[in-house]
């Protein structure tokens, strides 16, 4: 009996207690208690409850009246928790439950990434192996691209600069052409589309008075229309108007900001004082901003182009133009204004059957570097995906040791959705941070690349790290993240329940799992071939160049230099050409100088001229245009001093050349292509095609000069000896050969010689012929360093990727290896078998990474010089190299495995 | 007692002198929260009523600050139990308030005292 009413009072008991904690927590619900608090203080309250309930019954009250008074207790149902709520305890923050979700979506992307970087907190060695690999890949993607927004894709710095063009033609045959008073001032008077047109050309001048050497600088003269269509405006003073552009009128010049601070110190009163240059006084009437650049050049003083609207206007095409297309007109509308207008041009133009040619100006700018440069940016794409396979597998790898975990947080409700979340969140989170990291690499990288970047390579002050690239690494990385994200997530994102039945280790030994991990080592092992057969036919493009013949030899002992003789100083032309004789007689009596020659440019010095030549007897076949041929002057010693031989024929003398006798040179590409054979050149007459061109017979044929580029078509020249009616140079290129070329003390012993003929001539350009050399293979080799660095950093991120991957099939497979070797398997047999799945695995890469090459080398085959985009040498040599590196990263671990001890190693599974 | 409005009293004294109470019950010995909240009751003769949902935020407060700390005492055959003490820094802040509160207390005294006295 006693022991009935024990259990009924237990049970009314614990009703009661259930009932009061009900109570207490219904009044606790509005509060943020963490659970374990919660508890605590729902145990602590429902017992003062039942402590005052048991009081109120002990005192004689009727359970109901108890129950109500016990209830009193509480003022209202929410003064606990207004009471509460200031404290700390009521606002504990929510405990992350991986899985869980907390119903915004925001939120749990935060949770997830805080999740991620917790535990990539805790394992640092996968953290580093990985944000390192991403590191590398996107910081050369990043520095790459920087140079690619810095000289392609930054607007040029003038307002509105899309609406800028440059205005040329098309001379089929020949170079394009530029412009000439005939079409310039055409276009000007008839045109529709620009709202104005503006000439320039880049000059040298000598600026002297005020003590010291004579200083050549270089110039910009312009047209007034051409700063006021850029909106440039001057920082002191004015630019140019209408009157400067009238010849006749007293010049003047506008410094740019260097030049005014370095001449003048900066001085206030700058405007209306005067620079002698070329022997004329000219005033300053202004100084340009500091942000002032023009395209290419880099002048330190801005002349006027004083050109005469009423000048004969024959065929010349001396200086450049650029316009500014009214607002609304189309390139194509501005190129048909153009076609309209060419008929317009006087008579003799016709011949010529001129085309429009009016392009962007940044195309100007750019030349054509713009293909190299995608080629770099395509390039280092390709060793990012393949630092990103790398770190696929790391993080399958990792994944997989993490499937019961999944399987659990899908049996516990997470979705599908949820779980790829996590891992997403995860891989985002590395790839950040290798981007963080890839950022301080691209800094430095981008500091180096401005510092190596051949000289030809525009708007290098433009390349740097700015918000753009900041943006854009920051796209690429989370980019990165997800697409190795996405790997793990298409194996492991569906989990089932198998996974966790089976205690997860015999769900590690399923094939399908290899697969993943084996097709991504086959794709980097493709992607890095490819980078390097692209990089090996640049290298046999380079040497290639390295064998031409460029119309010279041992251009290390040629010593270059210009020497302008200007109609300021010595106005007469024979006086002039009689100067420049007695120039090169001086230099010749400097010691250690076995040869001196002029010409009006060096081989390869950037000249580009085209004038059309009349050969006497030639006629064109129906349909073709006129040719347009390289003319150069020059005087004797020229040929010699290049070390360009003489193939038919002879030179020209000085006597020749003062008594301006009709004799002509060409180049052998010329003559073969009238005459088939040199020799049959001499005697032949050829003339320019100009009013009143006198014939002129052929006495020598020399060597070809590739005057364009080692890795172009020999140019066709003709050379015109100096005091010729129609080419007419007072500027000269000197060469001089001697074993002392490029030292500083020969160079002031040549200063002394031309000195001592006239003290007002300074020398310019003073640079060794090695050095042009250089210069026009800078743009090749540096597309070369730059593929050959990004080929081995992808080679050595796909080799590494082979290693891992054979290393933990290895480390997998060490039950299986214990048994096989118990069973009789001898080390070499297990070695062969990992030897088999590298080289299976290398041997499909190298296969797919040639039907890759085949592809992309057809792209890049204007970059190609003496070899094919198909070459089967480089295409060998490339994938047996590859295949021998692989072999090394495949036998390493082979040859661990089989040195398991068979007993350690089924031990390791019990 | 006569008249005195003990609702109104409650507020305004509780205002400023809970801590005080609970301090100086638990500095005699420790004691749970049901306790407290009978002696209060018993010992101010009716006048004083804490309810349970101004006790134990008060404790809770007490404890954040770290002048009291609870801990739970598990008897044999019954519930346990949370018992409160008063800390070192409490029995400093206890001490405070004590001459705080002496002071106040005088300085009515001194203000209302009855001038024929």
């Amino acid at each position: 009996m006693a022991d009935g009413d024990d259990v009924r009072d237990d049970l009314v008991r614990a009703e009661a207690r259930a009932y009061w904690r009900k109570e207490v927590r219904a009044r606790l619900a509005a509060l943020r208690l963490s659970p374990t608090r919660e508890a605590e203080i729902v145990d602590e309250l429902s017992q003062h409850l039942e402590d005052r309930y048991r009081e109120l019954v002990a005192s004689g009250a009727s359970t109901e009246d108890a129950t109500r008074m016990a209830l009193g207790e509480f003022r209202s149902s929410n003064a606990l928790a207004q009471a509460m709520s200031p404290l700390r305890q009521a606002h504990a923050p929510s405990p992350y439950t991986p899985g869980v979700s907390t119903g915004h979506l925001l939120s749990d992307l935060w949770q997830d990434l805080r999740y991620a970087t917790r535990t990539f907190w805790k394992q640092p060695a996968f953290a580093f192996a990985t944000v390192l690999t991403l590191a590398l890949g996107i910081g050369a993607t990043a520095a790459i691209f920087s140079v690619v927004y810095g000289v392609l894709l930054k607007p040029l710095p003038f307002h509105e600069p899309e609406r800028l063009v440059s205005v040329r033609q098309y001379a089929p045959h020949g170079a394009g052409t530029n412009q000439g008073p005939a079409t310039y001032f055409t276009y000007r008077e008839n045109q529709r589309a620009f709202e104005a047109i503006g000439a320039w050309d880049p000059a040298e001048v000598a600026i002297t008075g005020g003590g010291g050497d004579p200083e050549r600088v270089q110039a910009l003269s312009v047209s007034a229309d051409t700063l006021s269509l850029l909106r440039v405006q001057p920082a002191v003073g004015r630019v140019f108007s209408a009157e400067d552009d009238m010849p006749g009128n007293p010049p003047r010049v506008i410094l740019t900001h260097g030049y005014w601070q370095r001449r003048f110190g900066g001085a206030e009163n700058v405007v209306g004082q005067s620079l002698v240059i070329d022997g004329e006084p000219v005033e300053v009437i202004g100084v340009l901003p500091s942000s002032f650049k023009f395209l290419r050049t880099r002048p330190e003083i801005v002349l006027p182009m004083p050109l005469d609207p009423n000048a004969p206007r024959g065929i010349s095409f001396g200086f450049q133009a650029l316009a500014r297309l009214k607002p609304g007109i189309t390139l194509p509308q501005a190129n048909a204004d153009v076609a309209r207008m060419i008929p317009i041009l006087p008579p003799v133009f016709a011949r010529l059957e001129l085309r429009p040619n009016v392009s962007p100006l940044a195309d100007d700018v750019i030349g054509n570097v713009g293909e190299i440069l995608w080629i770099l940016l395509a390039a280092v794409g390709v060793v990012l995906l393949i630092a990103c396979g790398n770190v696929a597998n790391l993080f399958l790898v990792r994944a997989e040791g993490r499937h019961q975990e999944f399987a659990m947080r899908a049996a516990l409700g997470a979705s599908r959705g949820r779980i790829a979340r996590g891992l997403l969140a995860e891989s985002v989170v590395l790839a950040l941070a290798g981007g963080a990291v890839g950022v301080a690499l691209a800094q430095a990288a981008t500091v180096l690349l401005r510092t190596i970047a051949p000289t030809e390579l525009p708007r290098v002050d433009d390349i740097s790290i700015d918000m753009t690239v900041l943006l854009f690494t920051m796209s690429v990385s989370v980019l990165s993240g997800v697409v190795f994200g996405l790997v793990a997530v298409l194996r492991f994102g569906s989990p089932s329940i198998t996974a966790l039945k089976e205690g997860g280790r015999s769900a590690s030994d399923a094939p399908g799992r290899h697969r993943t991990r084996n097709a991504l080592v086959v794709g980097q092992v493709a992607l890095a071939l490819t980078l390097l057969i692209v990089s090996g036919l640049m290298i046999r493009t380079f040497v290639a160049m390295r064998r031409v013949d460029p119309g010279f030899t041992r251009p290390e002992e040629v010593q270059t230099f210009v020497l302008a003789i200007p109609p300021g100083l010595i106005s007469d032309e024979q006086e002039a050409a009689r100067t420049h004789e007695r120039v090169a007689e001086r230099l010749a009596q400097v010691p250690g100088i076995t040869s001196v020659g002029l010409s009006s440019s060096i081989t390869m010095d950037g000249e580009d001229n085209g004038n059309p030549l009349e050969v006497e007897g030639a006629t064109l076949p129906e349909g073709q245009m006129t040719p347009l041929r390289r003319f150069k002057s020059f005087a004797p010693g020229y040929f010699e001093t290049m070390g360009n031989r003489l193939v038919a024929g002879r030179s020209v003398t000085w006597r020749e050349i003062h008594e301006q006798r009709p004799v002509i040179v060409i180049s052998e590409t010329l003559a073969r292509e009238y005459w088939k054979e040199p020799s049959r050149a001499i005697g032949k007459r050829v003339r320019a095609m100009q009013q009143g061109a006198s014939w002129r017979e052929i006495v020598g044929v020399v060597g070809d000069e590739r005057d364009d580029g080692l890795n172009q078509p020999a140019t066709a020249i003709v050379y015109w000896p100096m005091l010729n009616e129609h080419y007419r140079w007072r500027t000269m290129a000197y060469a001089v050969r001697s074993a002392r070329a490029g030292t500083p003390g020969f160079l002031r012993e040549l200063e002394q010689a031309v000195w001592s003929v006239d003290r007002n001539l300074p020398l310019a350009s003073v640079q060794t012929l090695e050095e042009i050399q250089a210069r026009s293979m800078a743009q090749t080799s540096f597309a070369l360093v730059m593929l050959g660095i990004a080929a081995s950093v992808a080679l050595l991120i796909g080799v590494v990727g082979i290693y891992g991957v054979i290393a933990y099939a290895a480390a997998q497979r060490t039950r299986e290896i214990g048994v096989r070797m118990a069973l009789g398997a001898q080390t070499g047999d297990v070695r062969k078998m990992f030897l088999r799945h590298g080289l299976s695995l290398t041997g499909t890469g190298i296969v797919l990474g040639i039907g890759v090459a085949i592809v992309v080398t057809r792209v890049m085959s204007a970059f190609l010089f003496g070899v094919g985009p198909m070459d089967p040498m480089t295409y060998g040599v490339v994938s047996g190299a590859l295949a021998a590196v692989a072999l090394l990263a495949t036998y390493l671990p082979a040859r661990r495995a089989s040195r398991v001890d068979p007993i350690v190693a089924l031990r390791a599974d019990v | 007692m006569s008249g005195i409005d003990t609702r109104a009293l409650d507020r305004e004294l509780k205002r400023g002198s809970a801590e005080l109470l609970i301090l100086s019950l638990l500095d005699a010995r420790p004691r749970h929260g049901y306790e407290l909240s009978k002696l209060i009751h018993v010992r101010s003769g009716g006048q004083l009523t804490f309810h349970i949902d101004s006790l134990y935020p008060l404790l809770y407060r007490l404890e954040e600050r770290g002048w009291i700390k609870g801990t739970w005492v598990e008897k044999p055959d019954e519930r346990r139990r949370r018992f409160y003490k008063v800390t070192t820094e409490g029995r400093r802040v206890l001490a405070q308030q004590r001459r705080t509160w002496a002071a106040f207390v005088e300085a009515v005294r001194l203000v209302t005292g009855d001038e024929r006295g």
